[in-house]
């Protein structure tokens, strides 16, 4: 059975995105959301800028969540549940490579 | 040490744009690896997650290797992996200059110019079409009257089939010319040196084509995987849609492809990591069109898998890594991907008929990749697909068959 995050926890996360993470990548039009945070996994979902970007698993896996983990040590992994193909206006569109 | 807490630490050069960036950092984690990424363009959350983020000017491999030396000195890394032509040039210069596992960068960067290659090519005895390097200040009808026709001008670094042209005729030829240099200059398109001053004329090779995945290990190619290109590539442009592997073709001519690629490879003087090989087979035997120090393009990996359920990333990682792989060997059912065409230049508004398409026997996904509103070039001055289709099962006649009917469910709006 899952565990449901301390409320702690949960608005520890939510503080790191509100003050860090979203005023960074606001700055490509983007946005994070906290989705949920159970048994010390991060839900989130990623929308603006940052949704259908080419760029978005380099921003969670290598920005988001590593900033996450420095800061709240208890967290074991950021998954990211957006409907990238959903994306309208992303930042960086794939191109062939 | 190049581990943290236990893991190693890895760094994956990511282009803004490529659509390998999923698949290599899903396989880093799989791996549990210490992701480190690198761009051309820096990311947002650079200034806060140093360790793990970094913007290299990946068209100077020199240059970001020495930016790479720089900061690996208190950060030392296990492995660098670049995803294109592009950042395969940077990487091999960042192993050569940490003392990684890569091929050589003159290696690479001879795969990388296509008038290099051939010239390497053909000195070592590799069958290459005829070809010509032409100045693009040059004249193009004076140009013309030295080349034999049928030809195929192309860029000498895009790739993807991008600008790569048939003529039949001096006229033609002129026309292609023109629209290659003009292709060149444009805005998303980042050349220089002898790629910005120069295009290949080269012979034009009938005969079927058909890409080679493969992985070189201290100098021996093994090859991951043998496509087959049913669509007819005859020109004016050269669009890739559909791969099927295993190849159809009589085992005696797939060995003679796998030597071929062998020679290529090393004529070059590539020795580690992957290499994705085009060429084409007829009477005469194989001729090699490309051969570029870098996986397969697009999402087409997701076709592959091996042993027990590895994707080709995490070959490739594992072997840059230098850990072991257990098993080198594709599974056994047939399957194939077809990169969705662009039918016509305009917008994208909307795409009808995904769930029919998704349905189809023996297709295991349908990926749109563009999204609506985005503005589609086709070839040969794009460099983007709709989308991508995947199918498997036993024959690759019926992965063929599936992958054509899940196509023709898809209906795309374009204004």
């Amino acid at each position: 059975m899952s565990e449901a995050a301390t409320p702690d926890l949960k608005s520890r996360v939510q503080d790191l995105i509100d003050t860090m993470i979203n005023p960074a990548v606001a700055g490509h039009g983007g946005f994070v959301e906290l989705i949920d945070v159970q048994d010390n996994r991060v839900y989130l979902t990623m929308g603006g800028g940052c949704q259908g970007c080419g760029a978005a698993d380099v921003t969670l896996k290598a920005g988001i969540e590593r900033l996450i983990k420095e800061e709240l040590p208890e967290v074991t992994e950021v998954l990211d549940t957006t409907d990238h193909s959903q994306g309208t206006n992303p930042y960086y569109t794939a191109g062939k490579s | 040490m190049s581990t943290v807490g236990g893991s190693a630490r890895l760094l994956l050069l990511l282009p803004t744009r490529t659509y390998r960036t999923e698949d290599f950092v899903d396989a880093a984690r799989t791996l549990g690896v210490d992701l480190v990424c690198a761009s051309e363009k820096p990311s947002t959350l650079e200034a806060l997650a140093p360790d793990g983020l970094l913007t290299l000017d990946f068209a100077d491999p020199e240059r970001a290797a020495a930016a790479v030396a720089d900061w690996s000195k208190a950060r030392p890394l296990a492995a660098v992996v670049g995803v294109d032509d592009v950042t395969a040039a940077a990487a091999a210069a960042i192993a050569a200059r940490l003392g990684l596992r890569a091929s050589a960068p003159a290696a690479v960067a001879a795969a990388r110019d296509k008038f290099q290659m051939r010239q390497c090519l053909a000195a070592a005895g590799v069958p290459v079409p005829r070809f010509r390097r032409i100045a693009l200040a040059d004249n193009p009808v004076l140009a013309a009257r030295g080349v034999e026709f049928p030809c195929v001008l192309k860029p000498l670094s895009l790739s993807a089939s991008r600008g790569v042209i048939r003529a039949n005729t001096i006229e033609q030829f002129v026309v292609a010319f023109e629209r290659i240099a003009a292709l060149l200059v444009r805005d998303d398109v980042t050349v220089s040196g002898d790629a910005a001053r120069y295009l290949l004329a080269e012979e034009y090779v009938p005969g079927l084509e058909v890409a080679l995945e493969g992985l070189l290990i201290r100098g021996r190619l093994h090859v991951l995987a043998l496509f087959d290109k049913p669509d007819p590539l005859e020109g004016p442009f050269f669009e890739e849609t559909i791969y099927v592997t295993p190849s159809r073709l009589p085992d005696a001519v797939q060995r003679a492809i796998a030597a071929t690629t062998t020679a290529a490879c090393a004529a070059l003087g590539l020795t580690e990591g992957p290499v994705h090989a085009e060429l084409r087979v007829n009477d005469d035997g194989p001729w090699v069109l490309e051969i570029a120090a870098r996986s397969i393009g697009g999402l087409c990996s997701r076709t592959l898998r091996f042993g027990t359920g590895m994707t080709l990333e995490e070959i490739i990682l594992r072997h840059a890594l230098g850990w072991s792989i257990a098993s080198l060997e594709r599974e056994r059912p047939a399957a194939g991907v077809m990169m969705i065409p662009i039918p016509r230049a305009g917008v994208l508004r909307t795409v009808h008929g995904l769930d029919e398409a998704s349905a189809t026997r023996h297709v295991e996904d349908v990926v749109i990749s563009a999204h609506a509103g985005q503005e589609l070039i086709p070839l040969p001055e794009g460099w983007q697909y709709l989308g991508f289709i995947f199918a498997r099962t036993e024959r690759p006649a019926d992965v063929e068959d599936a992958l054509r009917i899940a196509h023709s469910r898809l209906r795309f709006v374009i204004d």
